[in-house]
């Protein structure tokens, strides 16, 4: 049964209680949490609608075709530099921020790895001090304020997992056991045990047995880029959206693609101006507008949206709308072990450790972490042909041929995900010349790593090596170690804060210039984490609703 | 199409087979003649013609060469080729068009006579894709190759999912634990230590409690 086209249907010329830009983990949750409690919601999402009985293993039109994600060069053009002074490029595949575009957002497509933040994310400015050129600061929240959110997204949202040795408190069990481990678990356990290393089970937000209504993994291994057709991926589009239809006050409106916001006399969110399926403007009034486009098309329209009044962008007084992206690190690993692992089965990880998630000071630079085992994309056939054997090997012919055959089944990776020092220099900003087939400015990143991010990646990828090497893996290739440049964690762009001058939001995720609009994405972040975001993006989700529904009946929206 | 389907062209400045070529050049031309005489020409393609056809399967034949297990021409990796070509591949078409003609150019440059890339022996086939398998136009067939190989066979490669069999991935949409042999092992190995509650969800009575 397919929801599309059900729901109530919002005049355009009226105001509704909340619009809700964006679809993903967070404009899911929150349009659920408005709707079930009474609130009119309008959820605009740019994307269709698809069913999760539309989901393919069609690795050719899903990674390569980009047909469920963003930056297509002849559609949405996004492009990226290193630094100011140069030119931004125009960047494909993957592109620089890397979404899907779909109801569900890039729920639908993660391999949903549900970490929580532990209390040192939130604060831990304080405890290490300043870091000289960086925007590194404490969050306006702490962990216990979250814990509550963290909960409700494990049991609301579903997620499979166990507690982990140094994993930060929690008030509730797992809703559902942890998954079964994967060959490539199996061998991370043994490779971190023989060098003592601790290891856990991976929470991943893909149920392990049944749980509100919706049935567990099959283990296809179509996780990481592609939706899930039994629904066991706890997306927002089988997860939350549903239930905020079914409460009779959310329009779920697709293939709306939001162009700017536009504000009254006294300086207020009017309405949100969006093209609708056929191109044509509509614009839909709001008390107030809550923009969860991720972090990199919330600072997009926000910058889109500039006029007299706002001349440097909505909702920018302080100048950092788009500014301290962060991607989050990443080293990868590969291994060849002498028997299938056949990693092409499940999910992608399911054991951990996170030995290395605190910041040492006598390494020599900041920087934490977390390593994983899992494919990556050598689960697939395509992708693995193409570039998932050693770079050293032959790339045609009989020898590569024979090698195809032998590692396809016998290899895995393990991955190092890291922080990322919130920069000034790394940001979103509109590009001055590329244009979208829409006529709106492209997005351009300027992004480069810290060098305490590379040197965090350099050890991670060498702890990578050493725990393979303990496995008994016959044979070890590493990723080089270079500046990220695909931003699947759209991070930091409009960080929340309680100093007007320093952050786009407050602890509320109201916007401190404009008073009927909140944003609360992975924009909200104040540091990278670990690199596991989504958990987090939701838990605030969760909690700005609280507040969100606490303003509304107060009439302070 | 982004990196994987680049439309530069430098591929004649590449070519670095031509003086191997012309070595063995008598005993490659009566080779060329007689499978040149034994082909045939009635291939039903849709985007592609018959003679840019032969050569194409033959180059992806020399990416993915068969042995004991079956190459590019088995899985009809030239049908994905001819569909791609004329749907998400369509602006490639005439790249390839112009690195084929470039191709027979220099072997008949270098031979002194008309062959094609597909009327060579495999050896003498390999030498030629050996000097140009940094260019572009190597790149994009092998895109293609590698992609009419592994794609879902419903795109015209793929024939009997004899790509994924050649990988060990079968075709097949849903798994149960044991995975493979490292699981299967942890499992049989340590069944009820409590750190590898994971390996059993059935077993994982303390999953949710603090620890």
């Amino acid at each position: 049964m397919s929801l599309a086209g059900s729901g109530p249907r919002f005049p355009t010329r009226e105001p509704v209680d909340f619009v809700v830009v964006g679809s993903g983990s967070a404009g899911g949750v929150l349009a659920r949490e408005l709707a079930t409690n009474g609130h009119d919601v309008v959820l605009l999402e740019q994307g269709p609608w698809r069913d999760p009985s539309e989901f393919v293993h069609d690795e050719l039109d899903v990674l390569f075709h980009q047909s469920m994600t963003s930056g297509q060069p002849d559609r949405d053009p996004q492009t990226h530099r290193y630094t100011a002074s140069e030119e931004a490029q125009v960047r494909g595949f993957p592109p620089p921020a890397f979404y899907a575009r779909t109801v569900g957002g890039s729920s639908v497509h993660y391999s949903a790895n549900y970490w929580r933040f532990r209390p040192v994310d939130f604060d831990e400015r304080s405890r290490l001090g300043a870091i000289e050129g960086t925007g590194f600061a404490d969050w306006p929240i702490s962990y216990e304020e979250l814990e509550p959110y963290y909960t409700r997204v494990d049991w609301e949202i579903g997620v499979s997992g166990a507690p982990g040795p140094a994993d930060a408190p929690r008030s509730k069990p797992f809703p559902c056991p942890p998954m079964p481990v994967k060959s490539s678990g199996a061998l991370l356990d043994k490779g971190a045990r023989a060098l003592g290393m601790t290891t856990q089970n991976a929470p991943v937000a893909i149920l392990s047995q049944p749980h509100n209504g919706r049935s567990p993994c099959i283990h296809c291994g179509f996780c990481i880029g592609f939706g899930c057709e039994v629904g066991a991926k706890s997306s927002t589009l089988v997860g939350m959206i549903p239930e905020a239809v079914a409460s009779g006050r959310c329009e779920v409106r697709t293939e709306s693609m939001v162009v700017r916001l536009d504000t009254d006399a006294r300086g207020r969110v009017s309405e949100v101006v969006y093209l609708d399926r056929d191109g044509n403007e509509q614009a839909q009034r709001a008390r107030a507008v809550v923009l969860a486009a991720n972090g990199a098309e919330t600072p997009r329209l926000l910058l889109a949206s500039a006029s007299p009044r706002f001349p440097d962008g909505l909702a920018n007084d302080s100048g950092l709308v788009g500014k301290y992206l962060m991607y989050n690190g990443h080293s990868a690993s590969y291994g060849l072990f002498d028997e299938p692992l056949n990693e092409y089965k499940s999910i992608q990880c399911t054991r951990l450790s996170l030995d290395y998630y605190d910041a040492d000071p006598k390494r020599g630079f900041y920087g934490g972490g977390g390593i994983d085992a899992r494919p990556l994309l050598n689960s697939f056939p395509i992708f693995f042909a193409l570039q998932g054997l050693p770079p050293d090997t032959p790339q045609w012919g009989a020898e590569y041929k024979r090698r195809l055959a032998r590692y396809f089944t016998r290899n895995m990776a393990v991955l190092g995900n890291t922080t990322s020092l919130a920069l000034e220099s790394n940001n979103v900003t509109l590009d001055p010349k590329i244009k979208d087939i829409w006529g709106r400015p492209a997005i351009r990143a300027t992004y480069n790593d810290h060098a305490d991010d590379m040197s965090f990646k350099a050890f991670m990828r060498d702890r990578g090596e050493d725990i393979l090497e303990a496995a008994g893996a016959t044979e070890i290739w590493s990723d080089p170690v270079k500046p990220e440049t695909i931003g699947a964690h759209l991070l930091g762009t409009c960080r929340m804060g309680n100093d007007p001058a320093t952050s786009v939001v407050d602890r509320y995720h109201r916007s401190h210039q404009v008073p009927n609009l909140f944003i609360c994405d992975g924009s909200s972040f104040v540091t990278s984490g670990r690199g596991q975001p989504t958990m987090t993006i939701q838990a605030l989700a969760f909690r700005a609703a609280d507040h969100l529904r606490a303003f509304a009946s107060r009439n302070e929206i | 199409m982004g990196s994987f389907l680049s439309t530069r062209r430098d591929f004649l400045r590449r070519f670095g087979g031509t003086a191997a070529l012309a070595a063995g050049w008598p005993a490659i031309a009566a080779a060329g003649q007689a499978a040149a005489a034994a082909r045939a020409d009635d291939a039903d393609f849709v985007y592609l013609d018959a003679a840019l056809a032969r050569d194409l399967a033959a180059i992806a034949e020399r990416i993915l060469p068969a042995d004991d297990l079956p190459g590019a021409n088995d899985a009809g990796v030239i049908y994905f080729l001819d569909q791609a070509l004329g749907s998400f591949a369509k602006d490639s078409h005439s790249a390839l068009t112009d690195g084929v003609d470039e191709l027979n150019a220099a072997i008949d440059a270098a031979g002194g006579i008309a062959l094609r890339f597909s009327d060579l022996p495999a050896d003498e086939q390999d030498r030629i894709l050996g000097g140009i398998d940094t260019t572009p136009f190597f790149g994009q067939v092998r895109f293609l190759t590698l992609a009419g190989m592994f794609a879902m066979p419903a795109y015209g490669g793929n024939r009997d999912h004899q790509g994924w069999a050649l990988l060990g991935f079968p075709h097949q949409h849903a798994w149960a634990p044991p995975f493979g042999y490292y699981d299967a092992q942890a499992r049989a190995g340590a069944p009820d230590r409590d750190d590898d509650q994971g390996l059993d969800p059935h077993k994982a009575a303390s999953h949710g409690e603090n620890q």
